[in-house]
């Protein structure tokens, strides 16, 4: 196994573990504001994949600017889904039921794609799509870059919204401690609603990314939530940071498998960091105060 | 829907013969419908009607995985039912189509050709598409007696699991689908061909057989196997295997794909600026989609086909005259060997002059397939003992931005291009 092999690996994972972050950045936030499990989280991702294509094929504009519509539209579209449907599970059983209502729209929404656009395999056609360039003997790919720099950019702006914003302040209070956070005065429904919002907003700059590099079609979420649920978990539930530095090393961690073990068994590094973390670590590696509450 | 008359008033002659019997016997409501359903199919089988229509039984995968597919073999066979009804029907007879959806699913699969032979009394099967569905299909046919002709089952392990009523309607088992391609490089000077070959094939029957049929040629002939991947059919990130097959730097990339795979491999590994002197992949690169992916850089791509509205065997530019003027498009692979799977079984039915569920019958027409070819849209078939076709599928590549035929030298609609320009 040759150094240039290994360091392009290395090159490869990271760019998909930034991916990997971005995508798993706004479904650990929905659990850590609502302990919602969002099945449907990658359905969305397809969702705004689809609706880059379909801008790019219908305009002949680069996809990224179908960020400007898909961005506000899956923010309100988050907002709607949390105050209607949401906020009326019982909180008892609000994660359990989450889970089937979540599962129901996931199935909504690629049905629908189904019937819309057909189960034809789509992909952008990019005049950049195989263009690549040299650092250090290792390629990389410009759409790739791409989609980490936006992923870089969103989880950056996430961040800041988070740490530096009075709703940000009042989004983590609700994330800490619900009651607290209504005694002092925040309105948890409302900064809920625009948590779900802002989630569901990381999944269309994630889908854009996404129809970037890939060849997409109705069913193809089902491939993302899994290692999309690992990660949160590793990461620890409802934390971001824990889901970004989680999301880069198995990233990395199955693209340096790859080489000795091949693509089959690669794929499975999630699965097993997953079990490894629920048997040494359930709260997760990093972050993670939630999950002990379950 | 056509048939229901016929098939009601049977069933409703069996139930009432069932209620008599069993009048006596209160009984599991299960045991009752399985064996209801055993006395029908003797009882339907026999007496078949001789001036009603000869009912078609076909279970297809109209929903679940492989729907797109299953829904094109579907479209190929009604048009080959329409058009042969058009035409004075088989032995004067109509033809009538009883198509079940299967879901995708191998259980459900069996459990309808059973339904179909013993309960629906239908007088001929055809099959189902692909490899998964086809063996249980075929072993409910076998346990029947009937005969079997398959649209789309071309991967090895159909032929070895002793079938030996099954027919594969299509020019050549995955394995051999690229021995035009295998011979071309075979009859090159020693030190043009390609030194070295990477493998990628998707872990499914069908797509391993092409690229290894091909892998085991070139071994015989010292070509150099520097990379050999199997990837799972979910897998959607290419850029890894894309990296080996990159640092392998190897002279010929054999791509055992579908449709996704191929395309996302061919991105990843341009990305990594990797280029080959040849380049094949399966199924892929015939789908209309492709080059609407792939862009401008599908020139030199190879592909092996097993049929193209463009072939000149004698039936087929009826075949694609009917089909587009039914449908508005030219057909594609699946259509054609659905039609395909028609003819095969009419010429037999035409030639022994019975189209019934009798054993002797079913047999007859299993005998006369083994020995004899059929003139099909997809060119003359004849058939092993195991049912593998014994021909080579054409092999097509991208020429100036459209896919033609470019071997056997025979069929060539273009020049083979031996170094492929650089996408």
């Amino acid at each position: 196994m040759s150094g240039s092999l290994i360091l392009q690996s290395v090159v490869l994972g990271v760019l998909l573990g930034g991916l990997y972050a971005l995508l798993a950045a706004g479904l650990t936030l929905y659990f850590g504001v609502m302990r919602v499990v969002m099945i449907a989280h990658s359905a969305f991702l397809i969702l705004a994949a689809y609706l880059a294509w379909y801008f790019t094929s219908q305009t002949g504009l680069d996809p990224l600017f179908s960020l400007i519509i898909t961005v506000p539209l899956f923010f309100i579209a988050g907002v709607l889904m949390q105050r209607l449907l949401i906020s009326r599970l019982r909180p008892a059983t609000l994660t359990m039921m989450s889970v089937l209502l979540t599962f129901s729209i996931a199935l909504i929404i690629e049905g629908m794609l189904g019937f819309v656009f057909t189960g034809t395999q789509r992909r952008i056609r990019l005049p950049y799509s195989g263009t690549s360039f040299e650092i250090f003997g290792a390629n990389v790919a410009v759409v790739k870059l791409i989609a980490f720099v936006l992923a870089a950019a969103s989880l950056l702006a996430l961040y800041l919204i988070m740490k530096r914003t009075r709703f940000g302040q009042a989004l983590r209070a609700t994330i800490q401690h619900p009651e607290a956070a209504r005694l002092v005065g925040v309105n948890t429904d409302r900064v809920a609603g625009y948590g779900f919002g802002l989630g569901l907003a990381t999944a269309a700059v994630g889908g854009t990314a996404l129809a970037l590099d890939s060849t997409i079609y109705p069913s193809l979420h089902w491939h993302w939530i899994g290692p999309l649920m690992a990660i949160i978990v590793v990461g620890g539930l409802g934390s971001i940071p824990g889901a970004a530095i989680a999301a880069m090393v198995l990233g990395i961690g199955q693209a340096l498998l790859q080489l000795p073990l091949g693509t089959t068994w690669a794929q499975t590094v999630f699965y097993v960091a997953l079990f490894a973390t629920l048997m040494l670590r359930p709260q997760g590696f990093i972050g993670g105060r939630l999950a002990q509450r379950f | 829907m056509m048939g229901h008359e016929r098939r009601e008033g049977r069933d409703l002659r069996v139930g009432g013969a069932w209620r008599r019997g069993a009048s006596a016997v209160v009984a599991g409501v299960a045991a009752l419908t399985l064996a209801g359903c055993l006395s029908s199919g003797n009882a339907g089988g026999g007496e078949s009607d001789e001036d009603g229509p000869i009912q078609i039984g076909i279970s297809l995968p109209l929903t679940g995985d492989f729907s797109e597919p299953g829904k094109g073999v579907q479209r190929g066979y009604e048009a080959w039912a329409a058009y042969v009804n058009e035409n004075g029907g088989l032995l004067g007879r109509d033809v009538e189509l009883k198509i079940l959806d299967d879901q995708s699913n191998a259980d459900r699969v069996a459990s309808d050709y059973e339904k179909l032979i013993n309960q629906d009394g239908v007088d001929l099967v055809f099959g189902p598409f692909s490899t998964r569905l086809v063996v249980p299909a075929a072993q409910v046919a076998q346990d029947y007696g009937f005969l079997f002709v398959e649209p789309a089952g071309a991967a090895e392990e159909i032929f070895t699991q002793g079938f030996d009523n099954l027919f594969y309607a299509a020019p050549a088992v995955a394995q051999d689908h690229y021995d035009y391609l295998a011979d071309y490089i075979e009859q090159m000077p020693e030190d043009e061909r390609p030194k070295t070959a990477a493998y990628a094939a998707m872990d499914d029957p069908f797509a391993q057989g092409t690229a290894y049929g091909l892998k085991d040629r070139l071994e015989q002939m010292g070509v150099e196997t520097v990379v050999d991947e199997v990837y799972p059919p979910n897998t959607t990130d290419f850029s890894s295997i894309a990296n080996k097959i990159s640092d392998s730097n190897a002279d010929i990339l054999v791509g055992g794909t579908q449709y996704q795979d191929a395309v996302n491999l061919i991105v990843a590994v341009r990305q990594l600026g990797y280029q080959p002197r040849m380049a094949a992949f399966s199924t892929a690169p015939t789908n209309p989609e492709f080059p609407e992916a792939i862009g401008d850089q599908t020139e030199g791509i190879i592909s092996p086909t097993g049929y193209t509205p463009e072939a000149s065997w004698e039936t087929n530019a009826e075949f694609v005259e009917f089909y587009t003027e039914m449908h508005g498009t030219p057909p594609n692979e699946d259509e054609a060997n659905a039609w395909t799977t028609g003819q095969v079984v009419a010429a037999a039915v035409e030639a022994v002059e019975c189209a019934d569920a009798s054993p002797e019958c079913q047999q007859s027409l299993i005998d006369w397939l083994r020995e004899n070819e059929v003139q099909t849209v997809v060119g003359p078939l004849s058939w092993d003992e195991a049912g593998r076709p014994q021909g080579a599928h054409l092999i097509q590549q991208y020429v100036d931005g459209e896919i033609k035929i470019v071997l056997p030298e025979e069929a060539a609609e273009a020049d083979f291009i031996a170094e492929k320009p650089a996408w």
